[in-house]
């Protein structure tokens, strides 16, 4: 932490947090002019006004991860955060009961597995096989797990956040190719599959389907966080 | 002025909880990541001393509705594996394209069947969500 505060008030630092910090306010705007389009999320955007930054002034990448490594460190307890929405989704949990759990449990390995598999088939190198165990859930854990587990947590990162725009882009055309009208289950599917950029689509969705969608999120990327480092520990 | 305590008080659990996770995770060798630990022990506070609540909000909801600002870093750092990904660029579109659709879709579908198969139960009040707004 040390290492990053110092950072943070160097000249370096102060400069690409600055640039950093700017261009997700215009991503943030760009977003809203785009109507939340999955394609112009904040994450999108803001890389790619940083990369430009980073190739006008000739600045390798590593250079800027030190400069703006308080916002990496701040990962970290963000994680830890979590801890509120869960709680505030738990009272939720128990009211649908073993269904949701199912529901959630079904996507949560569905997803990963299916996800590993097309990589284990193809032989792509096992770094990233293992990197991509962790797409389905929410950056920050799927970060810290892929660690864990011998994968690369900037490629999770990519990964997490692709997953999460492919979701909501695709996502009312596979409800509607396979004739799902429950309002509940998409939302369940684009939390549990999508995390939070599947949740962001879902809440223009409706209320309904974002609350099943934050329950989803929470509950499958606690688990699959938990699951991967322990089944990797044990097993592998 | 409340909030601004309410504020602090809300950091001291968050920053608390996280290092002690790390702590924990470092001490016992448990295979599971030090944040989530510190995610486990901010989640077993609050349950303990609900009234908590109000201070963890406080200090964490801005963070968190803004928390994509953070993976920035990590997600520029990809251009380091460019090589890699290139290598594979079909397999990972495979696998993130194509079974991220059949993933959501399967799980939607298979979601449905199982609320569906409850519908004799069905609660619902009509109403019950009703309060104007």
């Amino acid at each position: 932490m040390k290492e990053a505060l110092l950072q943070a008030f160097s000249l370096a630092g102060v400069l690409w947090l600055s640039i950093s910090v700017i261009g997700y306010i215009i991503a943030l705007w760009v977003n809203k002019k785009c109507k939340g389009h999955p394609l112009a999320h904040p994450i999108v955007v803001t890389a790619l006004i940083v990369s430009v930054g980073l190739y006008l002034t000739n600045t390798g990448v590593t250079e800027y991860q030190q400069a703006a490594s308080l916002l990496h460190w701040l990962l970290g307890p963000i994680t830890v955060a979590l801890a509120l929405p869960i709680y505030r989704q738990w009272q939720k949990l128990k009211h649908y009961g073993w269904r949701l759990m199912v529901s959630i449990a079904f996507g949560g390995i569905l997803a990963p597995v299916t996800a590993w598999l097309t990589l284990f088939v193809l032989d792509a190198p096992k770094a990233i096989q293992i990197t991509m165990l962790a797409k389905s859930i929410t950056t920050p854990l799927a970060m810290e797990s892929s660690a864990q587990i011998g994968g690369i947590p900037a490629l999770a990162a990519v990964f997490v956040i692709v997953t999460g725009v492919v979701g909501a882009i695709v996502g009312t055309g596979m409800f509607a190719a396979l004739n799902v009208h429950n309002r509940q289950a998409q939302g369940i599917a684009m939390g549990t599959v999508a995390h939070a950029i599947g949740t962001a689509k879902a809440i223009q969705m409706g209320e309904d389907v974002a609350a099943m969608a934050t329950l989803g999120l929470c509950v499958n990327g606690i688990f699959t966080a938990l699951a991967l480092p322990v089944i990797f520990g044990f097993f592998v | 002025m409340r909030d601004v305590r309410n504020m602090i008080v809300g950091a001291v659990l968050v920053f608390a909880a996280y290092y002690l996770g790390l702590v924990v995770v470092n001490v016992s060798a448990l295979p599971i990541p030090g944040p989530l630990m510190g995610l486990f022990f901010l989640l077993a506070m609050l349950f303990l001393f609900p009234q908590l609540e109000v201070h963890t909000a406080r200090f964490v909801t801005f963070p968190l509705k803004h928390m994509a600002l953070l993976f920035i870093p990590a997600v520029l750092g990809v251009s380091i594996y460019w090589a890699d990904i290139q290598a594979n660029a079909l397999a990972i579109a495979i696998a993130i394209v194509v079974t991220t659709s059949i993933s959501l879709g399967l799980t939607a579908w298979f979601s449905q069947q199982l609320f569906n198969s409850k519908s004799d139960t069905e609660p619902k009040a009509p109403g019950k969500n009703g309060e104007p707004k």
